[in-house]
């Protein structure tokens, strides 16, 4: 097995799908933190969201084009009236009452999803892009996964031309640098704050979005994703796009190579990894302050 | 005495009022009060008063049932007494290694590697086959106290040591905090790098504090385990640790009655929603929103408020 | 006008037979509402009501009164909640159970306290094998059962080699410990397995690529809910169809949400103890009822368990009359021809005796149905040091 290269080949493309579509979920929720210093422990409701609503919108359009396209506003919508009402207040009281807050929301968002669309699990039943396999040599390969690949690449690439060659993305960088120093020089810091996180959810609204056709959309799913999302964040270090990145391609490794080859500690390997990590780096792999 | 002692004092006369008009199932829900009261407590030690936040406090609660139905059961074959002694010990020994490496690092770090740490604890008992794995340990034995004439298998006798328990630990957590080592760890939150200067040790203070308050989340485990008289690894999990640490929030950080006041809240809030409504979490949720975006320190904060509000 | 003709004609021939007493029967049903079985929990709920309705009829003089309460799937809980409904609420009979965690947390206390309880789902082994009760009965399954069938038949089918896939827990190992016993028992080879873990990612690429890996001529997995889908679809979206045929156990193809899963399904075999497709009338009666009560949804094998446990319950009180004491004896004694066929209890272990059914997923005008492959009958767990 080990010596087999289309082994390699194949758990290293499992491996980069599960990297990529984690990558999705962390960015938003690490600039987020980056740049406003607390965690919001509901992002994997707002990727179950993006999750439910794509599935809905698939639905009703036939096509998960759509989806894609909209589910992502959709999700950044709820993200807005959130931000309104919760988070803006919380502002000033520092971040342990923001945590608190989405942690409060988790419980409020599933009940919500459970309630709009039931307990039964969802998926899309029309018809899917990518829904063959592609041959890789000689296995074949769902070309589904390539393309949640590409869309990982694709966003990470956007985001870094977003952060270095933008207005915004100038705002960002300093505000993550040093937030009162950016205030001072004239950056609206504040309508940043509101710009940064709804596009945090916005792609959490993508990842639940494009996961959807190839996993399946249930209520409360985003339970379940938000410890390895929480996990990449730390590991890759907080605030910084490449952190993620790399941190995504981590856990994505960690838990692909893990459970092929050391299947009795799948369950600890990334928790494994979590530690070591923070025992060697305590700020992460690639922190966006040192 | 001061008006936090006196809440607590009331406190207890709630749950002693309770206790006699209670039946079975009040006795069932004032025994898992009093032992979330004690393991809230042993958090706030940790977090309100030594500015650690856990998210792994659940799995050394877990990992003092399992260890007490471990050496109390069959498989090692303790006497009762001995076997929480151990759970309690053992928890604590196991709470200082993982302190010894958790508390180099500070923050949101440090609630990470916690949930990292819990977790490893909980996939261990979940894939534990000798001890029940998913499916949990049964059979669990109480102490037995008849040779002082108390029957502990009766639910208002056993409510009531619990409560008793919880006192204990009430009394002994307030006296570690008015100890030279409570003043260093509220010192150590308030403004580390001072005492740093001041050549103390603060890895050591932090981690004998984790230590300190694993043992008695221990404690906790071990009551818990003979309360259920069954246990599963659910107990360990990261999202027990956050109902855990939202009694400590709901009550009041740092004001030691809080939390246990956020116990008896949350306890009867989840069993009495529960069978209301599907959606209690969504309450318990909304709940927990609204006291946050009260800007006051959790319920004993606003009762505090409220009287100063009154008074002048 | 014909209801309560045949209504008034049970209760005479009731007061007939039985001493002129009649009792109001309160159950109390705790399955999980909220979290992650609340699924499972609506669909046996649902079942459950349907039955009390459709064989409501049978109770004669005597009258049901039903509280239901939330397990929170948390052990703790639902012990808590199982002491209220006997102690505070003094329930004559508990049902319901969906986690076999919540199950090991109330057993010693139904045993203790003389209280029976209908399961209708949870299957650990152990219920009603080593730690089984005369006060507890299932009527949905055991894990061992729905698996051990499949050995034997696919080695009929030429099958010599196979890897097992299932959930990392205890239903998962022992779905697969049943079907591996058989197999091997019958000529075939396991030549490789793996066990994701319950909570993750569910992303099980890595897993199908490992089993393809393998060269087995089968794949013979145990997945449920949500995972069933991701599986399913990732299965198909491998292309492993052709070279690592798809087998397991029915719960991976449950109607519950097997239009879902769609044209991925197509072709999964697996087994079960209920087929939506059985064509008797009790079948009939059920799934028609069901459609109209519920959305015009299809009645998924847990709908059918609270089902039969209702028509069992149902069945206790009219054999013992008013008799509360006699009821308890006679939850075990129940047979009768429910939606999947015919069902009684074993006396030995009180577990359920039934069909089971190996079919074959076919997707066909955007439809899945089932195509029964062959019948299994009267399928009985061995005693497993069970002592009643």
């Amino acid at each position: 097995m080990l010596t087999d290269p289309s082994f390699w080949l194949v758990q290293s493309l499992n491996s980069l799908q599960l990297a990529m579509l984690l990558f999705l979920l962390s960015v938003g929720l690490t600039v987020i933190f980056g740049l406003m210093n607390f965690v919001n422990l509901a992002h994997g409701s707002l990727y179950a969201l993006g999750a439910l609503i794509g599935y809905s919108i698939a639905e009703a359009s036939g096509s998960v084009w759509w989806a894609f396209a909209l589910a992502p506003v959709a999700v950044a919508g709820v993200g807005a009236v959130l931000y309104i009402t919760l988070i803006e207040r919380l502002r000033s009281a520092g971040p342990l009452p923001q945590v608190l807050v989405t942690f409060g929301l988790i419980f409020v968002l599933m009940d919500a999803q459970r309630y709009l669309w039931g307990t039964d699990a969802l998926g899309v039943t029309g018809n899917v892009p990518f829904s063959g396999t592609i041959h890789i040599g000689v296995e074949p390969y769902p070309a589904y996964r390539l393309f949640i690949i590409a869309v990982g690449f694709a966003v990470f690439g956007g985001l870094y031309l977003l952060l270095n060659r933008t207005r915004l993305g100038a705002e960002v960088r300093a505000g993550v640098d040093d937030a009162e120093t950016a205030a001072a020089l004239g950056v609206n810091v504040e309508r940043t704050f509101f710009l940064v996180f709804l596009l945090g959810c916005a792609l959490a609204g993508l990842a639940g979005a494009v996961a959807m056709p190839a996993f399946s959309a249930e209520a409360g799913m985003g339970v379940g994703i938000l410890v390895p999302t929480l996990v990449v964040v730390v590991v890759g270090g907080l605030g910084s796009l490449s952190g993620a990145f790399v941190g995504s391609l981590v856990i994505g490794a960690t838990l692909t190579f893990g459970t092929a080859l050391f299947p009795d500690f799948a369950g600890i390997a990334m928790y494994a990894a979590l530690i070591a990590v923070l025992l060697f780096r305590p700020h992460g792999l690639l922190p966006a302050r040192g | 005495m001061t008006f936090r002692h006196l809440l607590a004092v009331a406190l207890l006369a709630v749950l002693l009022v309770w206790h006699s008009q209670s039946e079975y199932y009040g006795f069932e829900l004032l025994a898992e009060v009093a032992v979330f009261a004690i393991l809230a407590m042993s958090l706030d030690l940790l977090a309100g008063y030594g500015g650690m936040v856990s998210l792994g406090h659940a799995a050394l609660f877990g990992l003092g049932a399992y260890l007490y139905s471990w050496l109390g059961g069959p498989m090692v074959g303790l006497t009762a007494p001995l076997a929480m002694l151990g759970a309690t010990l053992g928890t604590g020994a196991v709470a200082l290694a993982v302190g010894a490496v958790a508390v180099r690092v500070e923050g949101i770090f440090f609630i990470m590697i916690t949930l990292g740490f819990g977790q490893m604890g909980y996939e261990f008992f979940f894939q534990n086959k000798a001890l029940g794995g998913d499916d949990g340990l049964y059979g669990i034995r109480r102490l037995d106290l008849s040779g002082v004439g108390i029957d502990l298998s009766d639910p208002g006798s056993f409510a009531l040591a619990v409560i008793l328990c919880a006192v204990v630990v009430y009394l002994l957590l307030a006296w570690v905090l008015a100890t030279p080592f409570g003043a260093v760890l509220k010192g150590l939150h308030a403004n580390p790098n001072r005492l740093r200067a001041l050549g103390l040790r603060v890895h050591a203070y932090r981690a004998a504090a984790f230590a300190f308050a694993g043992a008695v989340a221990g404690f906790a485990g071990s009551i818990s385990a003979q309360h259920t008289q069954f246990i599963a690894p659910h107990l360990l999990n990261w999202t027990t640790s956050g109902e855990v640490l939202i009694m400590v929030i709901l009550g009041g950080l740092g004001t030691l009655v809080g939390p246990a006041v956020g116990a008896v809240v949350l306890v009867l809030l989840r069993h009495e929603l529960s069978s209301v409504t599907d959606y209690w979490g969504a309450v318990m949720g909304g709940f927990l929103i609204l006291v946050v975006l009260s800007r006051q320190n959790g319920l004993i904060g606003l009762t505090e408020r409220l009287l100063r509000w009154r008074r002048g | 006008m014909m209801k309560r003709t045949v209504l008034a004609a049970a209760a005479a021939a009731m007061l007939a037979a039985l001493p002129a007493k009649a009792a109001d029967y309160k159950v109390g049903i705790l399955l999980p509402f909220s979290g992650v079985y609340a699924g499972l929990g609506a669909h046996i709920e649902n079942g459950f009501m349907l039955g009390l309705k459709d064989f409501g009829g049978e109770l004669g003089n005597n009258t049901v009164s039903v509280v239901r309460d939330d397990t929170e799937a948390d052990p703790g809980a639902s012990l808590a909640k199982a002491k209220k409904m006997v102690l505070s609420d003094k329930v004559d009979v508990l049902t319901g159970i969906v986690s076999s965690a919540v199950l090991g947390a109330l057993r010693d206390f139904v045993h203790g306290s003389k209280t029976p309880l209908v399961v209708s789902n949870a299957g650990n082994d152990d219920a009603t094998g080593e730690r089984c009760s005369p006060y507890i009965t299932r009527v949905s399954f055991s894990n061992s059962s729905i698996t051990r069938v499949m050995g034997p038949w696919m080695a009929k089918q030429g099958i010599k080699t196979a890897y097992l896939m299932a959930p990392d827990y205890a239903a998962g190992r022992q779905m697969m410990d049943a079907f591996r016993a058989t197999f091997e028992a019958a000529g075939g080879k396991i030549v490789g397995e793996a066990y994701p873990p319950l909570q993750g990612t569910k992303d099980y690429g890595p897993y199908i690529s490992q089993a393809k890996a393998s060269g087995a001529q089968a794949l013979m997995t145990f997945f449920a809910g949500g995972a069933a889908i991701s599986f399913v679809k990732q299965y198909k979206e491998f292309g492993a169809a052709k070279d690592l045929p798809l087998y397991g156990a029915g719960f991976l193809t449950s109607a519950a949400y097997v239009h879902v899963q769609g044209e991925a399904a197509d072709g999964i075999i697996a087994s079960l103890h209920y087929v939506p497709t059985i064509d008797t009338p009790e079948n009939k009666r059920f799934q028609d009822g069901y459609k109209a009560a519920y959305e015009g949804k299809l009645g998924s094998e847990f709908a059918v368990a609270g089902y039969d446990a209702a028509h069992l319950i149902v069945k206790a009180i009219a054999a013992a009359g008013g008799d509360k004491a006699k009821f308890k004896g006679e939850l075990a004694k129940v047979s009768f021809n429910g939606p999947r066929g015919p069902l009684r209890i074993d006396p030995a272990t009180h577990n359920v005796i039934q069909n089971m059914y190996i079919f074959r997923n076919e997707f066909a005008d955007g439809k899945v149905t089932q195509k029964v492959l062959a019948t299994i009958e009267g399928v009985q767990d061995p005693v497993n040091g069970c002592k009643i």
